[in-house]
């Protein structure tokens, strides 16, 4: 009798099992909920996996609600990667297997960064929202990126061990331009410790806490004019934070750039990479970001 | 023969209150025991078979059958409650796949079952129609729920207050139908299938309403603080997920502290299985990791020395049914000696009164037989729902 | 037709002896046989009819010795030869009129239920008046109706010879003689000899021949 359950529950076993792993030679299907993940996935798998990130090119990742259609694709992947950090704010009403779920910033998840205060803003038709809880641009510190990435690496082995090296290598290659863009963004840090710094958004708070920027934000969109209320706010934090840069998640209207340099702020673009960009790819943005944020050595 | 056959047929025509009253007894002497051997074939394949594929089952510490009846069956009784870390916890030993569920609540007399999607690539649960849950709010139907509740995708289903007493407010929570699931003969026929947010939505632990905070009607607001609003009881709470408050809806506290009632554990193999289990044991006092396979299995036979007795109850009621039929058949000889004397005399042989009463009690068998394998089959037919009504609900 | 000779018969347990030194009835003979209860009438017809055997002497029916036949024989002789007719009609009340004039050829391989045996019944039935009764339960028939299906039944297989045990006793003066009528007319169609026992003195005129057991033990009185 004992025998026959301890069959029975191996039998149940390798079932389950079975049903968890697919067949080794189809390319697997990964989800995404930013561009940033997208890029680190491609890179990794390479041909051996199709990197869906289904939101609007035009669209903020973290507040793009998809369809119910879309989040049955996501739930038919293989593997769903997310950013943490409460990124992606629809997964908090979705329903998606566990199982395939993965949450890359996981192993840094005891350092996200806690975000207070009740400030909402809009952001035109898709309505108001805050930016309280827990700062999500992880990857903005670019260690954390790598550890990101080794998370990716780590699931996509773990559904084709047969590609292990293939994938390792691929991530060793990813890592080290990663590792680039992180000691020079700690070269810049290190030049100007302490500089004070304006940020149009608050999206760069590991940024600025990896590399040592002195940084305040307001709530601004690069394409809307800002209200005589938000000029006002800003110039209360100059008072105490004599920022003479900007730092802006795309370029910002003129009629803004200019009232800006009238109170000797100049702007410059530092795309977080959260959405596919016009042209090149992720790598092309971030080092673009480390040219743009040089300006201020 | 055939004239032996005809006499007898005209005989218990004419003598049918007694015909059926000995077909009944027959039948039921026979259909009885068969019944029994039936539902309880059925009841071990559906039990055994749910159970051998659930590899382990993580709950809190106290009764492992109670813990299996709801974690397996989706039984009345709610077992102790663990956390949804416990489920966290199991993922982060790398050793298995953790498919949390908490089944508590209900609609409409059917289990909520709040579990993720994992659960339904686990047990293989295929659509029968619409879609898997997809957002908040939305559920799931079992076949035979869908079918005795008359609802397909699209339509909505209200839970049922967890008891109507329940002053702290767990309004009813109407939820949309997504899909309903194809027909597996198991206690998945019977579920609502939800998200696990939204049995936690349905619990009270997570609800939408308009922002107090922020919305200007201040009829609402009984004390206002620098980092708090206290709402009174005329704060609207939403009773629907919709599209348009599905964004509203936040839980207060920490996820992972939410209650759950078991989780599935499913091992990556027998040592992961093994590790997993002594960890438990090693580790963890309050929870407990249990194989359902043997705690069904020892079920199964205490149910199977139940049925021994049944069996031994049902030989003496079936030889004294023999013997009352036996009598039965003697009184009916002794009521037609004066036919028998009258054929005699006329000049039949000996034999033809044994074929004539072989005759009467071959029809009235076979007439039995044919009840019996009609009723059989009927109850093989339902065999599967009839177990279901009988320990499932 | 019937011959006895030296017949001694006693009952098993000896309480009653019946002896016919020799008793004769010729073919298409019409005997009734009267006499006191108890006085061997009935004994006598069960010993023609080979119901019982005697323990000495012979019972002839039709040149055929019953007494001597093996039991099987005996039965098959007395089913295709003889017909019965009782007081109490002996009908099976869970058959139709026509079933229970059939139930003969349901009961023995001997005789073979054919469709001019159907016919035949039809015919009787109608001679019987009771044709359009065929189909009802005999639980319907009146007393005078029953016997005659009872008649039906002993003639059908044509038998040589009709042993009647009080066929009329149950019956109301009319149908007595009405029924007396229809059996005698059936008893010359068919050419077979009657011997039937009676209590109904005012019938006895119309029998070829009485025979009287009265007063009598072992013997005979014509």
């Amino acid at each position: 009798m004992k025998q026959s359950i301890k069959l029975l529950v191996l039998i149940a076993l390798s079932t389950a099992l079975q049903s968890v792993r697919g067949a080794d030679d189809d390319p697997l299907e990964v989800y995404v909920v930013n561009y940033t993940l997208q890029y680190f996935a491609s890179r990794i798998a390479g041909g051996h996996a199709r990197v869906e990130f289904p939101a609007p090119r035009d669209s903020d990742p973290v507040f793009w609600k998809p369809s119910t259609a879309t989040i049955n694709d996501y739930q038919k992947a293989d593997l769903i990667l997310l950013n943490g950090a409460g990124y992606a704010k629809w997964l908090d009403g979705a329903t998606l297997p566990r199982a395939k779920l993965v949450n890359t910033s996981r192993a840094f998840s005891d350092r996200y960064i806690k975000i207070g205060g009740e400030a909402t803003h809009s952001h035109g038709p898709s309505g108001s929202h805050s930016h309280t809880g827990t700062a999500f641009t992880t990857w903005l510190d670019f260690q954390q990126a790598i550890l990101q990435a080794r998370a990716i690496a780590e699931e996509l082995v773990s559904k084709r061990a047969g590609l292990k090296d293939t994938f390792e290598h691929q991530l060793d290659l990813l890592e080290r331009e990663l590792l680039a863009i992180d000691s020079e963004l700690m070269e810049i840090g290190a030049k100007k410790p302490g500089i004070p710094l304006m940020a149009s958004h608050p999206v760069y708070q590991y940024l600025a806490r990896r590399y040592g920027l002195n940084l305040r934000s307001v709530q601004w969109e690069p394409r809307e004019a800002p209200t005589d209320e938000q000029w006002a706010e800003l110039v209360g934090i100059l008072d105490a934070h004599p920022a003479r840069w900007m730092i802006w998640e795309s370029e910002p209207a003129k009629e803004t750039e200019d009232r800006l340099a009238m109170l000797g702020i100049k702007s410059l673009v530092f795309n977080p990479g959260a959405n596919v960009p016009e042209s090149g790819d992720w790598l092309d943005v971030m080092r673009e970001n480390v040219d743009n944020l040089k300006q201020i050595l | 023969m055939s004239d032996s056959l005809y006499l007898a047929w005209r005989y218990i025509g004419f003598n049918r209150w007694k015909t059926l009253t000995l077909m009944a007894c027959i039948t039921l002497i026979t259909v009885l025991p068969l019944t029994l051997q039936v539902l309880l074939s059925e009841t071990e394949r559906q039990m055994l078979a749910r159970a051998a594929s659930t590899p382990l089952v993580v709950g809190a510490g106290g009764s492992a059958l109670d813990l299996m009846m709801s974690t397996l069956y989706f039984g009345r009784d709610v077992p102790e409650l663990i956390d949804m870390s416990d489920s966290e916890e199991i993922w982060k030993t790398g050793l298995a796949d953790a498919i949390p569920l908490y089944v508590r609540f209900r609609a409409r007399d059917y289990p909520i079952v709040g579990t993720t999607l994992d659960y339904f690539d686990f047990r293989g649960l295929g659509f029968a129609a619409g879609r898997p849950l997809a957002v908040l709010g939305e559920c799931v139907l079992g076949a035979e729920a869908a079918r005795r509740l008359e609802l397909k995708p699209g339509d909505s289903l209200v839970s049922s207050p967890d008891n109507l007493f329940d002053l702290a407010g767990v309004y009813p929570l109407k939820m949309s139908v997504a899909g309903v699931l194809k027909r597996t003969y198991s206690a998945d026929d019977l579920a609502v299938f939800v998200d696990l947010k939204t049995a936690w939505i349905i619990e009270g632990l997570g609800h939408g309403h308009g922002d107090v905070a922020r919305d200007g009607d201040t009829s609402v607001v009984l004390e206002r603080s620098e980092d708090n609003v206290v709402a009174n009881a005329s704060l609207v709470e939403y009773t629907e997920i919709t599209k348009a408050n599905i964004d509203s809806f936040h839980f207060h506290g920490e996820p992972e502290n939410y209650p759950i009632s078991a989780v599935i554990a499913l091992p990556h193999d027998a040592k992961s299985a093994a590790i997993l289990r002594g960890r438990f044991l090693e580790s963890l006092v309050t929870a407990q990791i249990v194989v359902p396979f043997e705690v069904i299995g020892a079920l199964m036979q205490n149910i199977f020395r139940i049925k021994n007795v049944l069996d031994a109850v049902i030989v003496v009621v079936g030889l004294a049914t023999v013997l009352a039929i036996a009598l039965v058949f003697a009184l009916s000889l002794r009521l037609r000696q004066r036919e028998i004397e009258t054929i005699f005399k006329l000049g039949c042989q000996r034999a033809t009164i044994a074929h004539l009463l072989a005759a009467e009690i071959i029809l009235i068998l076979f007439a039995s037989g044919v009840l019996c394998v009609g009723i059989l089959l009927i109850v093989d037919h339902y065999s599967a729902d009839l177990v279901r009504l009988i320990f499932v609900n | 037709m019937i011959k006895i000779t030296d017949l001694d018969f006693v009952y098993p347990h000896g309480e009653f002896r019946l002896m016919v030194p020799d008793f004769n009835i010729g073919r298409s003979e019409k005997v009734a046989v009267i006499g006191p209860s108890g006085s061997g009438k009935t004994t006598l017809l069960n010993l023609i009819a080979g119901i019982t055997v005697p323990k000495h002497g012979t019972v002839e029916v039709d040149e055929v010795t019953v007494s001597r036949l093996e039991d099987r024989h005996r039965r098959a002789f007395r089913i295709t030869r003889i017909g019965f007719v009782f007081q109490d009609f002996a009908l099976l009340d869970y058959l139709d009129v026509l079933d229970n004039i059939l139930h003969p050829y349901r009961i023995t391989r001997a005789l073979e239920l054919s469709r001019s045996v159907r016919q035949r019944a039809s015919v009787l039935a109608e001679t019987m008046g009771i044709a359009d009764k065929l189909k009802r339960p005999v639980g319907e028939l009146s007393q005078g109706e029953k016997q005659r299906t009872a008649i039906c039944r002993a003639l059908l297989p044509d038998p040589s010879l009709i042993l009647a045990d009080e066929a009329t006793g149950n019956l109301d003066p009319d149908n007595k003689s009405r029924i007396l009528d229809l059996l005698f007319e059936c008893v010359d169609a068919h050419r077979a000899t009657l011997l039937a026992v009676t209590h109904d003195h005012e019938l006895l005129a119309r029998f070829d021949r009485v025979v009287d057991f009265q007063g009598f033990r072992g013997g005979v009185v014509e």
